[in-house]
């Protein structure tokens, strides 16, 4: 099988996510790979260096710029004449592409895959993750999402793709960027942090958000998350969000400060490899899914914590 | 997927939609943070849980509603072959996570963190 991937890619770099995306495809088969935008040249040197890639399409040109999904679904569909699956990562980008591309090859996209389990047969999330469900494809063509936290990542070194450009000025069908307003923030992205501090509604203010997470998430150089009742409150920007929600995020450490742990929480979580828990009531639900557990006020343990860091 | 078969541009994850005159300005809740764009309409837009606060049918309009005709069509009605072409052949419960154990303090978890490698 002959599998084609989109490259997501942010400032001339190859993102996390769609290194998980190649591990899934290369289990299906031969990978290829799409890199679209402008000035793309150097994405499209490293991506070529990615463990196990044949060929790298790729695509120059301003109307591929920020990743329109108008422009990049249509040159998508133009490439699927030559390959039998299409796999995006399942981030906010590439679940605004992969459905474009499906309904044009009129097939049922498969989302947020966990496993591949044969030839068309994979494992997806269903019920916010509650339940697992294996499906099988009889589609001739398999449009497919990967959610980044379920695959290994393919090595960035080792691969000697071949790079061959497609020409193909592309049309954004009446879509035009106008900007963006990302956070900025030296911590790590939530989505690929090894170590995660997130926050709930018991920090009580953005002040207190803002001078006992951060110095703490700080210290462990972990990246920083919130549950959903804080970016409510406005503690915290929306991107913060872990959940259902949210973010799925599968640190090796996740540490849930005044977090009750409603199974909302859970589902974007639960796969953490070692959850932390700071919860001032014993009962909390956090504590069932929490490797270890700490009873307390977190006023004052975290400042302590910090300190002693 | 309505987009893409209309041929029409897309607007996911809206958190703030402003129509004016042709076109349409969609904020979209992405990744790292919020990007703006000008869709020509007509266009698709999925709403974000922020976009706005649900209206909810009052009960008088609720009432007027039950008066109002129902056309019942089916799929074929309008030629579209709904038949599932993913079969799901089995569901499983995902790997349930148990209750690990609680410390007593914060050196006691500093202990711990220190045996994961993560504190110094
Ligand atoms: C459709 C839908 C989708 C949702 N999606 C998400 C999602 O993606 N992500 C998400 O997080 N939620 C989501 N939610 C919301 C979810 O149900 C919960 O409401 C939310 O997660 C609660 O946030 P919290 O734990 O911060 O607040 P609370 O439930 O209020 O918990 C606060 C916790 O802090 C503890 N606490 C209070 N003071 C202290 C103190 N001084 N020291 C220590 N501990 C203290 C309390 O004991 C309590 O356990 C969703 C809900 C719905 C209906």
């Amino acid at each position: 099988m002959k599998t084609l991937v989109w490259v997501e890619h942010d400032a001339g770099q190859v993102k996390d996510a769609t290194l998980a995306c190649v591990t899934a495809a290369s289990k299906l088969g031969e990978v290829h790979l799409l890199v679209a935008g402008e000035g793309v040249g150097p994405v499209a040197e490293a991506a070529a260096k990615i463990a196990g890639v044949g060929k790298v399409h790729v695509a120059e040109g301003a109307t591929y710029a920020y990743a329109l999904p108008e422009a990049v679904a249509t040159l998508v569909v133009e490439l699927m004449g030559h390959h039998d699956a299409f796999l995006a990562p399942a981030t906010a980008n590439g679940k605004n592409i992969a459905p474009r591309v499906a309904a044009l090859l009129d097939v049922m996209q498969i989302s947020e895959i966990l496993s591949v389990e044969g030839d068309a047969t994979f494992t997806r999330p269903i019920y916010a993750g509650n339940a697992i469900a294996t499906v099988k494809s009889s589609e001739a063509k398999l449009v497919i999402t990967v959610r980044g936290t379920s695959f290994e990542k393919a090595a960035r070194e080792g691969g000697t793709g071949e790079i061959e450009a497609v020409s193909s000025a592309g049309d954004a069908g009446g879509a035009t960027f106008i900007g963006q307003e990302i956070s900025k923030s030296e911590r790590p992205e939530l989505t690929s942090a090894k170590i995660i501090v997130s926050g709930g509604r018991a920090l009580q203010n953005s002040e207190n958000f803002h001078s006992i997470i951060e110095p703490l998430a700080d210290k462990l150089g972990a990246g920083v998350g919130a549950s959903r009742a804080a970016v409510d409150a406005g503690y915290v920007p929306n991107d913060y969000q872990v959940g259902q929600t949210g973010k799925i995020v599968a640190p090796e450490v996740y540490m849930a400060v005044g977090i009750s742990g409603a199974i909302q929480h859970l589902a974007g979580m639960k796969d953490s490899k070692t959850i932390i828990a700071i919860n001032k009531d014993e009962d909390a639900p956090i504590f069932q899914v929490a490797d270890i557990g700490l009873v307390g006020d977190l006023f004052k343990i975290v400042p302590e914590l910090t300190s002693k860091l | 997927m309505l987009a893409a078969l209309m041929g029409r541009p897309q607007g996911t994850f809206a958190s703030k939609v402003e129509v004016e005159g042709d076109s349409v300005t969609v904020t979209r809740e992405v990744d790292g943070g919020l990007e703006t764009v000008k869709l020509a309409i007509p266009a698709i837009v999925t709403t974000d849980l922020r976009l706005n606060e649900p209206r909810y049918a009052s009960l008088p309009n609720i009432m007027k509603a039950k008066s109002k005709p129902l056309a019942n069509k089916t799929p074929a009605d309008y030629g579209v072959d709904t038949t599932p072409r993913i079969e799901t052949v089995k569901v499983s419960e995902p790997p349930k996570r148990v209750a690990g154990i609680k410390v007593a303090d914060v050196d006691e978890l500093m202990a711990k963190l220190k045996a994961m490698g993560v504190a110094a």
